[in-house]
């Protein structure tokens, strides 16, 4: 600035002092506000203007009005492009044509002249001013004045940017923070909150309090069976139906944004139209098991991609609890059926005989597997007077601890009442009436009994709806025993049961069983058969009775092969000698 | 970890609650609870006291959230005293100056809610 001998003389009459204790005050503080204040207020003073404003530079060519003194305060946040880039103090009409708007701009609020402040030769804002007071045009002594005053402050404002910089810097950096310890605490606390209800109440609360939102939807379900399990609208979801469109969302979208693509227009109006400003998929593998929505927030301001990233962490986050809270609950469940399965096999099993009474002239086997759901299947052979034998096969329906309790019943009245000299039809009555008082709707029991006379060598019976015995002649026929009447437990006795007898002679095989060996099935799921099993009785008849027993059992085997059995295996045979 | 704890306390139809401790996913259902038997109880004006409070994490900012619509519909307030720096922090960074009234001392907090009615 040498080159205008005339204006550096005037300049002189400036006192340098104040210039000198501006420089001081200025470059002391890092608070921007406070330097711009100083530094528009001294130029405005000393130059005798009443207007001014100060301009920081935000992008290229873009500059943010960020004071403003003696116009109007509501340009404050307004932001202006100037493609030239100035070196020096300019008077306003002087700003290339490019700049038109501007130009027009500046003359509408009184702004006069144009400053650059300048830091190690970046420009980092901007000063305007108005007129001066009384008319005075700013001549080139005071544009080199202010020039100078605006460029002692330059450096500070450089560094009160980058302080608050680092400011904001730090505070995104205290809000990730914040975001993650929300996460961790949720963690923490989901590990341990095995209650779905539970673990969607802290879901709810931190998103209310991190997100600062009040009205928001919890859905969870896959597909069609969505359903709202927590929510605070002004217009409540009618359903989860609409929801149903989103199952390909990947990731959290805000309403705006889906409103865009064609295929979720329709969805993001029903959303709009609940208040509804995001959507966040709760996603397990890829897959939709959940929703959040979330209204607007609370404290204003719109979702940036970051919240809708930590709402997706979260929500994935909190679904997995979810499902493990709900995986939980069912292992439970399942743990107790099996305690219940296995108090019901306990009970079977010991009402099955633990040992078989010898009797003379005969041969008894029985055999008895239970399937792994425990039926409710019963066999007994009791000996009634010393000549006299009771044997009995029954077949509870349903299974578990239920059949296994109603089978206890059947043999209780059946140890009761065969000893009582009573008819076998009479008794078959009293059985049943017993039993029919204390089953439950749809409950009935198969059952088959007879009592063989060592006496006589002849055997009455009735079978009361059970798969009718074998009784194999020595002489190669078949007799099926079927006489006698309805099956046990469904109602009173109206019908007396009938009762018949059949002899049993020398090399006569009776064999008794239950539906679990005729349809034990194979894994193209078909049956084995009475046929089957007529087949494999009649070859092996010569035999004894517990290997006749071990050849249906050796068939079955082979049929079902590795198909899990479905139903109680019982046999009875008794083999004439 | 410190121990949470809500205690409560009634005065000049203002109810009071101090809480101690580490405000977490935790210890979230403990407030929900003091906040859900002052609304049932119809004790709408509510100042809670952070004085002992060393830590409040968002889930805990939720309940707040969860109830000032209740207690404002029914012309009432939760107003918040005595924070410690880190807390107030935490409700700063979450922007919840602007949503709740925020003092230092609770004598304050309590004079806003007005003579007694």
């Amino acid at each position: 600035m040498h080159n205008k001998r005339p204006a550096q003389k005037q300049s002189s009459s400036y006192d340098l002092l104040p210039l000198f204790e501006f420089s001081n005050v200025v470059n002391s503080s890092l608070d921007l506000k406070f330097i711009l204040d100083t530094v528009l207020l001294t130029v405005m003073g000393k130059m005798l203007v009443s207007k001014g404003m100060v301009l920081l530079t935000r992008e290229k060519h873009g500059y943010e009005i960020v004071n403003a003194k003696g116009v109007d305060a509501g340009l404050v946040g307004q932001t202006i492009t100037l493609t030239q880039v100035l070196r020096k103090a300019t008077v306003t009409d002087r700003l290339s044509s490019a700049n038109k708007p501007w130009v027009t701009f500046f003359k509408a609020n009184g702004q006069k002249l144009i400053v650059p402040i300048l830091a190690q030769g970046r420009v980092v804002g901007l000063l305007t001013l108005g007129e001066r007071l009384g008319g005075k045009k700013y001549a080139e002594p005071d544009k080199q004045l202010i020039h100078s005053l605006v460029n002692l402050s330059g450096s500070a404002v450089e560094k009160a940017l980058m302080i608050d910089q680092l400011k904001e810097v730090n505070r995104d950096l205290d809000r990730k923070l914040q975001e993650l310890n929300t996460l961790f605490d949720l963690g923490k606390e989901f590990n341990v909150v095995l209650q779905p209800e539970k673990v969607i109440r802290l879901l709810t609360f931190s998103l209310l309090g991190q997100i600062g939102v009040n009205r928001y939807a919890i859905c969870l379900g896959e597909g069609k069976n969505m359903q709202v399990v927590a929510s605070r609208l002004e217009q409540e979801l009618a359903s989860c139906d609409v929801l149903l469109s989103l199952q390909e969302l990947t990731r959290a979208e805000s309403v705006e944004e889906l409103a865009r693509k064609k295929k979720f227009a329709d969805v993001a109006a029903l959303l709009r139209q609940s208040g509804i400003r995001v959507a966040v998929p709760m996603l397990v593998q890829r897959e939709v098991k959940g929703m959040i929505l979330l209204g607007d927030r609370m404290r204003g301001g719109s979702y940036e991609r970051s919240d809708l990233e930590f709402l997706s962490s979260l929500a994935n986050l909190a679904i997995i609890s979810i499902e493990n809270a709900r995986l939980f609950r069912e292992t439970l469940e399942k743990q107790r059926m099996e305690d219940e399965l296995a108090i019901a096999r306990e009970i079977q099993q010991g009402l099955l005989p633990r040992s078989l009474p010898s009797i003379p002239g005969f041969e008894v086997a029985a055999i008895n597997v239970p399937s792994k759901q425990v039926g409710g299947d019963y066999y007994d052979v009791l000996a009634i007077s010393p000549t006299e034998y009771v044997f009995a096969i029954g077949d509870v329906s349903g299974k578990g601890t239920g059949a296994a309790l109603l089978m206890a019943n059947v043999q209780a009245s059946l140890r009761a009442f065969a000893p009582m000299g009573l008819s076998m039809s009479e008794a078959t009555s009293r059985i049943n009436n017993l039993t029919s008082q204390n089953t439950g709707q749809g409950k009935f029991i198969t059952f088959f009994w007879g009592t063989l006379d060592l006496k006589s060598g002849m055997m009455r019976y009735v079978n009361a709806g059970h798969n009718p015995p074998y009784l194999f002649r020595a002489d190669g026929t078949l007799e099926k025993l079927d006489v006698g009447g309805i099956i046990l437990g469904l109602m009173a006795t109206m019908t007396p049961y009938e009762e018949t007898s059949v002899s049993m002679q020398k090399g006569d095989v009776l064999v008794m069983y239950t539906d679990g060996v005729s349809e034990a099935m194979n894994s193209k799921e078909e049956d084995f058969t009475e046929e089957r099993l007529e087949e494999i009785l009649r070859t092996s008849l010569s035999l004894p009775a517990g290997e006749i027993i071990a050849n249906v059992r050796t068939a079955l085997e082979l049929y079902t092969r590795d198909t899990p059995q479905s139903d109680d295996i019982t046999m009875l045979v008794v083999k004439a000698l | 970890m410190s121990e949470f704890k809500v205690h409560h306390r009634d005065g000049e139809g203002v109810s009071v609650i101090d809480l101690k401790g580490y405000l977490d996913a935790h210890t979230a259902p403990d407030l929900e609870n003091a906040f859900q038997k002052l609304i049932n109880e119809k004790k709408f004006n509510i100042v809670v006291n952070c004085r002992d409070l060393s830590y409040i994490s968002s889930a805990g900012l939720g309940v707040f959230m969860a109830y000032i619509e209740d207690v404002r519909k029914n012309q009432g307030d939760i107003k918040l005293t005595n924070m410690s720096p880190k807390v107030y922090n935490v409700f700063d960074l979450l922007g919840f100056p602007i949503l709740y009234e925020i003092y230092k001392d609770e004598l304050e907090a309590v004079g806003k809610f007005g003579p007694r009615k």
